[in-house]
């Protein structure tokens, strides 16, 4: 104990700024992750002052919510499966075979839409189109009575939604892998499927295992797709702590249903982590070969592939489309004749719903920007006490589900002594310190690519750690700085999970607006607040990646960096 | 020190955002938990602010979610009023202590069952439930609209019918309870009546108005709603037909109720006096708001008389549905649901 106490007085005398960082980060970890999580906690596991898992046994043994359960991991099962495949055929042709750039930006932009909207926006797509009436089912095909409320539906609705997550975290995979390994392989004799089956796809399954957890954990966290479309017939578990929480105020019970929810979440999290995301392979075959142009695929197989994803891409094209014709029409399926209607009533009537959320995304941005780049620095510079089980800390938030976490942001901050419900700051906060996380990982991830000695170097010279940090390491970061930016905002515009909880008569959010338009049916109003976000989202986007090019570290946020829900 | 700056900065901010961004609005607002959809509740409340000169802050919930809430902030409300939604809602509340008893100057003058005896709630209108169905449906079935509750269970509506969640929606309950009223509060042979009417049922919607529309574009072929409900789908211009059960369909009372510990109980006591006279409910037919109206001086819009002429319809009693409510939607989640 001595030992460890001169130890630790030692590294605060050393550098008492980072000292002073470490404990007032603590402070805000210990407030907004640990606090809100063991209230949760204590809330499922205390009966009238005793320790008790008796809520937690009712559940398990409810045969509606185990079926509940049991469908949440299916639908994830499958979301991960079904969208790891179309986000490698998305990213293996992207790679290998050769398409026209104009047609790959095109695609490019069409498949980012579903990561910049709001999550149930193909789900509305869905429902006017594949229904009893739907405008494919019944007008196009003529089929009648048409299902549209189940799995599959949903199944199909989140496939289109997330499957671009998987296909930017495949992507920078497969063009890392040099096209030359496969061209030796080639001329050595072997059969293009063979060099596909025993060198592209092995090097690919890390990737693949990464993209499936991915999905895996959007799947299971999104609630706003099967509170759509699942119906009654196919319950999942989000869905039914929503419910349970809004409908009939019993905390007690969603808390449960979300804590079912919390032990998987946590394992595919770690799992994808510290574990898949370590094991990319990398090809190095030396500089300077130079890349003799080649095609991996035949000319049939290129064809056949550019079709599939020609196809999906229309697909979405489709959606969206159809979710912007329904914003100018007065009444999608009933009344098509012009109107900006919608737009005057999302402007007027919506108006505070618009304001209340840019004002949050205002606050949540920087913020949130600032936050990933002080605890990313932290944990992966300074060595101080507890820097391993603060970088685990900091992630919790974002690896939870949004339901857990707005479920325990309400527990714990509906009462004294912390009373935040009905205030913007609730939502700020839960935006900072979950979306924030992605910033961490950013910083980290680049810091690891420069190189300490940069900054040792300056140290040795005499320059105090914050000084490096600000004349040195600042400079290096701040792209990570900018990207974290852009999560938050697009987050902001986007999430509901969590946030839904924490809307109140004082702050609203768009997104609440929108569900709350398609259970009353205003479903122009609801097309038109969706347009809205993907079009502040785009430019907002645009304004950011300009300043990211200015620091000449141009492409894309990454996946991971936009996911959530 | 800019990492100290930085630090400082960023938590400054958070401190910031703790303290100021609580939005202070001023002394003439009155807030309400309205589950009126705001296409109804908005109009009432501009003409309650051309009236007063009040302005309504308002959000719009199902009622569930609205009580939900109102029982949820007991401690430290956050509303004024409780505005609209079936009866039943507000009774429930009673036993959870949320109300404040206020007796506005029409409540003599309302009929017993549109007021609670000690002020508790008031009701503001009167609401019908209704059978709806798609007339286009009913012609390629070759069906007459329904007009019995076994009508209903006809297997040509099979994964075909829409209607409220009895979770998050008093239309839904007001349902649970017309049906225990028809069978005679039997609740066993109620409950087995639903359970057999499940297999028809394509989705349990969240609000209660949830399923109109797809009624309307024929995405499902019949529901039960509230009369105001069907009737805006029809003025909408969608081919539905209304029709009424024999064996009789309960109507409820949308009621408005004080929240106890109100931050501004005056002016919620004058939107409570506004919204009970004929001021506002004179304004129903101006807005094709197609409730009955509760005060006895405002009469029915006769098209809406018509559509009532020959059904047979019968109040909920408030204090059976206040009592039993929490349990006969637990049960109904239980048993019916699934």
């Amino acid at each position: 104990m001595v030992a460890t106490e001169t130890k630790q007085s030692a590294w605060v005398r050393k550098d008492p700024a980072v000292a002073l960082a470490v404990l007032v980060i603590w402070g805000f970890l210990g407030l907004f992750i640990l606090f809100p999580l063991l209230r949760m906690l204590a809330e499922v596991f205390l009966q009238d002052g005793r320790v008790s898992a008796a809520g937690v046994f009712t559940i398990l043994q409810d045969p509606n919510q185990l079926i509940a359960l049991r469908n949440s991991l299916w639908l994830a099962t499958l979301v991960g499966v079904g969208g790891t495949f179309f986000g490698f055929l998305f990213a293996f042709t992207a790679a290998r075979s050769r398409i026209p750039t104009w047609l790959s930006v095109a695609i490019d932009g069409v498949i980012l839409l579903p990561l910049i909207s709001p999550p149930f926006t193909t789900a509305i797509g869905m429902i006017f189109s594949f229904g009893p009436r739907g405008l494919i089912t019944y007008h196009l095909l003529g089929i009648q009575g048409a299902t549209v409320y189940g799995l599959w539906s949903t199944l199909f609705s989140e496939i289109v939604t997330y499957f671009p997550i998987a296909y930017l975290a495949l992507k920078p995979m497969l063009l890392a892998i040099d096209p030359n390994i496969e061209g030796m392989a080639l001329s050595l004799g072997a059969g293009r499927t063979r060099v596909f089956r025993t060198i592209t796809l092995p090097l690919c399954i890390p990737g693949l295992a990464n993209s499936f957890l991915l999905l895996f954990s959007a799947s299971l966290a999104d609630f706003a797709t099967p509170l759509i479309l699942a119906g009654n017939s196919f319950p999942v578990l989000p869905t039914q702590a929503y419910l349970q929480i809004t409908g009939l105020f019993d905390l007690k019970g969603g808390a449960v249903l979300s804590f079912v929810l919390l032990v998987p979440s946590l394992i595919v999290f770690f799992l994808q982590r510290y574990w898949v995301s370590r094991r990319f392979y990398v090809t190095i075959t030396g500089k300077g070969a130079g890349q003799t142009p080649f095609d991996s695929v035949s000319t049939l197989v290129r064809w056949i592939l550019v079709g599939l994803c020609f196809l999906t891409t229309f697909v979405i094209f489709y959606l969206y489309a159809l979710l912007l014709f329904g914003s100018i029409v007065r009444a999608l399926g009933a009344n098509h004749t012009f109107t900006l209607e919608h737009y005057r009533i999302i402007f007027t009537e919506g108006k505070k719903a618009i304001q209340d959320t840019l004002i949050i995304a205002a606050f949540s941005m920087p913020l949130g920007g600032l936050y990933g780049v002080i605890v990313g620095y932290l944990t992966a510079r300074k060595q101080f006490p507890t820097r391993l089980s603060m970088e685990i800390v900091s992630m919790i938030n974002y690896a939870l589900p949004g339901t857990i976490v707005g479920i325990a942001y309400l527990i714990a901050f509906n009462s004294p002594p912390i009373e935040l419900a009905g205030t913007a700051t609730i939502i700020i906060a839960l935006y900072v310190f979950r979306y924030g996380a992605t910033g961490i990982r950013t910083t980290i991830a680049m810091l690891q690519q420069i190189d300490r000695s940069i900054e040792e170097a300056s140290e040795s010279l005499g320059a105090t750690s914050a000084m490096t940090f600000r004349r040195i390491t600042l400079p290096l970061i701040l792209p990570a700085f900018f990207s974290g930016l852009g999560v938050v905002f697009i987050r902001s515009m986007t999430a509901i999970s969590a946030t839904i909880f924490l809307v109140s008569i004082n702050w609203t959010l768009i997104t609440v607006r929108i569900l709350e338009n398609i259970t009353e049916l205003s479903l122009g109003p609801a097309a038109a607040f969706s347009v809205f976000i993907v079009a502040a989202v785009f430019v907002v986007l645009g304004i950011i990646n300009g300043v990211l090019h200015r620091f000449r570290t141009p492409g894309l946020i990454s996946a991971e960096r936009m996911m959530g829900g | 020190m800019k990492t100290f700056k930085i630090l400082s900065v960023f938590s400054l901010s958070v401190i910031l955002a703790l303290g100021v961004l609580s939005p202070i609005f001023g002394a003439d607002t009155v807030n309400v938990y309205s589950i009126w959809p705001e296409n109804w509740a908005r109009p009432m409340f501009e003409e309650f602010q051309k009236a007063t000169g009040i302005k309504v802050n308002f959000v719009r919930f199902s009622s569930g979610e609205a009580l939900a809430r109102v029982i949820a902030e007991k401690a430290n409300p956050r509303v004024d009023v409780l505005f609209g939604g079936p009866v039943e809602t507000h009774a429930a509340g009673i036993a959870e202590g949320v109300f404040e008893p206020y007796k506005p100057p029409a409540f003599d003058k309302l009929a017993p069952r549109f007021k609670h005896k000690d002020g508790y709630w008031v009701a503001i209108a009167d609401d019908p439930l209704c059978f709806m169905t798609n007339t286009q449906f009913l012609k390629e079935k070759k069906l007459n609209p329904p007009t019995s509750w076994e009508d209903l269970l006809n297997p040509a509506y099979r994964n075909m019918i829409q209607m409220a969640d009895a979770r998050t929606s008093g239309t839904a309950v007001t349902r649970i309870f017309s049906i225990l009223e028809v069978f005679g509060r039997d609740e066993d042979k109620a409950f087995a009546y639903m359970k057999k009417l499940r297999p028809n049922v394509q989705l349990y919607t969240k609000s209660g108005g949830g399923g109109t529309l797809p009624v309307g574009l024929g995405q499902a072929a019949a529901g039960i709603f509230f009369i105001v409900d069907a009737l805006d789908t029809k003025a909408k211009g969608y081919d539905v037909t209304i029709s009424f059960p024999k064996e009789g369909i309960g109507s409820a009372a949308e009621a408005i109720a004080l929240i106890k510990g109100a931050k501004n109980p005056e002016l919620g006591k004058k939107l409570i006096d506004w919204a009970t006279s004929p001021a506002m409910q004179s304004l129903f037919a101006k807005y094709k708001i197609n409730f009955l109206p509760a005060h006895p001086d405002v009469s029915v819009e006769p098209s809406l008389a018509a559509v009532l002429k020959d059904a047979k319809i019968f109040p909920i009693d408030p204090d059976f549905a206040g009592k039993n409510r929490k349990r006969l939607v637990d049960r109904w989640v239980k048993e019916v649901l699934p």
